[in-house]
């Protein structure tokens, strides 16, 4: 998980990502960050995040992501 | 049938009380009834397209289907080992790609040639007469079907959402043909996805009159948009646009944002219209418009104009393309090889200023088989592509010159920076050509004295452009209380009876009285595409 917050605090530092659960539906996260993210997520956790994946319910805070990688890695 | 004949205001009448009527079970087969009869109404020679769209992609849906369910049974199989299982994933992945495509190129293969043949046609004789060449290839007489792209579209995204699994595919192709075909949306969209919107095409609904009532009101604003500012703004712009080397300095301005609000005033109004007329049979579709006119990028104006084309785009092109492993060995090409701190940042936004390029690329060829088309799409492509890359450097000057982007001078300001990147735009949109157009953007640099009088006559009369101009400010009003929030139907519902039915007679008594009625009326713009 603390992987993952320095990924999200490189990307925007301005976001308390422990409380945040809304970046997609509040357009906190634009499709640059979303492509940016996919790529360090990607390759720090070696997955494969695929359009499929890309969906608020998988984006919309931290917690959720760690979620999609845990899930991806499986 | 257009949305704003008397025709097609019985035909939704009668279409709506045998809704309510008729045993709730029977509503989506009524639905599509209606359906196929509004198109065999309104273009019943090119229907054959539709059905062959909807037969291949339903099809494609079920082999999609199909091809999973054998998969899933074969690795519920005993001792499979690691290498079979993967080995039946790549088979059915394999197979489930070659549906896709196939899908894809009868779809979209229709399309390109119906709308794209003949301007292909006139491309390659013009370059053989570049060469010299006597020879010409003959164009072929062809009939646009109507909704082509917005039912070409709608069903594709069917097919990908099978293919991704984000849907199980439609069993009954009665049902799936009401999908492709439901008669409010498949003139101008809004393109409807499948799993917003086929539940609820089976779900049965009970007669509500606040239902009713929220449909009327909502195709009234649509009325109003149509008739009291857009056809009444479009005197000016088509005055300007058919007579590019006649009008100079402010006058082809007048004449753009005219287009401007044609445009808006047709497009958002049409679309008021189509979701008004599907809320009265308890269908929501999509929005398509957000204030467009309130966003502080081109990013953000294709994110609140046309929505569901935009987020079409998204979906299918943006996301699948940028994340794709050529765009990714590109990013990390270019990673490997920058040094500095911009040079990493480019091999970052690289993939995704090509995909931006992309997606207006496709976004121009599909407002129409034209070049001017073809350069409004990369205009805004091109805008986009650079503020991606411009970024950094803009954070930098914020940083030395100490201005605060949140601050609302900044903020009003990227407002109409926006308004005017996006006005530009229109000369490509409008223009017959792409020669006519820059010759009116030469024409909007020519000095030409100011006259209200000359102003008055573009307008036909001094009363129409009052009534453009109040129009334009009751829009303004309500775009500014949504902007804010305030749900505009939801708060009049709660007003007195007398203050409702004040305003419901004031709506359509100044379509009716003040509403602009030429013989050019009555067609709507996106319906054409």
């Amino acid at each position: 998980m603390d992987q993952l917050l320095d990924i999200l605090n490189e990307i925007n530092s301005d976001v308390d990502y422990e409380i945040c659960d809304t970046l997609i539906d509040d357009g906190i996260f634009s499709s640059f960050d979303i492509v940016s993210l996919v790529g360090e997520l990607n390759d720090a956790f070696d997955i494969d995040i695929t359009p499929v994946d890309i969906v608020p319910e998988n984006f919309n805070s931290a917690e959720a992501m760690w979620e999609m990688i845990q899930r991806l890695q499986d | 049938m257009s949305l704003v004949s008397t025709g097609f205001l019985v035909f939704l009448l009668v279409g709506v009380i045998v809704y309510y009527l008729i045993p709730k079970k029977a509503q989506w087969a009524w639905l599509l009834i209606l359906s196929y009869a509004y198109y065999l109404c309104s273009g019943y020679k090119t229907i054959i397209f539709m059905i062959l769209t909807t037969c291949v992609t339903y099809s494609a849906g079920r082999l999609l289907q199909y091809s999973e369910e054998k998969l899933d049974n074969n690795l519920k199989q005993e001792d499979l080992s690691r290498e079979d299982k993967k080995a039946f994933k790549e088979k059915n992945k394999a197979f489930k790609k070659k549906i896709v495509l196939a899908a894809l190129l009868l779809v979209f293969g229709i399309l390109a040639v119906i709308k794209y043949y003949n301007f292909a046609i006139e491309n390659i004789n013009s370059i053989i007469k570049a060469f010299g060449g006597n020879g010409r290839i003959s164009a072929l007489k062809l009939l646009l079907p109507l909704g082509i792209s917005f039912y070409s579209f709608q069903s594709i995204s069917y097919v990908i959402d099978v293919y991704r699994g984000k849907v199980k595919a439609c069993s009954n192709i009665f049902k799936y043909a009401l999908f492709v075909s439901y008669f409010p949306q498949i003139t101008q969209g809004p393109i409807g996805r499948y799993d917003r919107l086929a539940p609820q095409f089976f779900e049965e609904h009970k007669y509500d009159l606040v239902v009713i009532q929220h449909g009327l009101q909502r195709m009234a604003w649509g009325l109003f948009k149509k008739f009291i500012i857009a056809d009444r703004a479009g005197v000016v712009a088509n005055l300007v646009f058919n007579n590019p080397g006649q009008y100079h300095g402010i006058y082809v301005i007048i004449g753009v944002l005219g287009y401007c609000a044609q445009l808006y005033g047709d497009f958002a109004g049409g679309i008021d219209m189509v979701m008004g007329a599907s809320e009265m049979f308890g269908i929501q579709l999509d929005d398509n418009f957000r204030q467009p006119f309130f966003s502080h990028s081109i990013g953000e104006f294709w994110r609140r104009w046309h929505i569901t084309l935009g987020t079409w785009m998204k979906d299918y092109v943006f996301y699948p393309f940028s994340l794709s492993k050529a765009m990714n060995k590109l990013g990390k090409f270019f990673k490997k090889h920058s040094k500095t701190r911009f040079g990493k940042y480019m091999a970052k936004a690289l993939p995704i200023c090509l995909a931006d390029l992309l997606i207006f690329f496709i976004v121009g060829v599909w407002h129409g088989a034209a070049w001017k088309y073809i350069v409004y799409g990369m205009y805004n492509g091109i805008i986009m592509s650079f503020s991606s890359i411009m970024a950094p450097v803009y954070e930098k000057m914020f940083k030395i010159t100490h201005i605060n982007k949140n601050a609302r001078w900044y903020r009003a300001w990227q407002i109409v920076r926006t308004f005017i990147l996006v006005n530009i735009s229109w000369y490509f949109d409008d223009a017959a050509t792409l020669t006519d157009a820059f010759r009116l953007m030469g024409n909007t640099f020519k000095h030409a004295a100011f006259s209200m009088d000359a102003v008055i006559k573009m307008f036909g009369s001094e009363v129409d452009l009052i009534i453009v101009l109040a129009g334009c400010v009751v829009w303004l009003i309500i775009s500014i209380l949504k902007e804010k929030g305030i749900a505009i139907r939801a708060s009049l519902d709660k007003k007195p009876l007398i203050i409702r039915w004040a305003v419901y007679i004031l709506l359509v008594m100044s379509v009716a009285t003040v509403g602009y009625i030429s013989s050019t009326s009555g067609g709507f713009m996106y319906a054409q595409f």
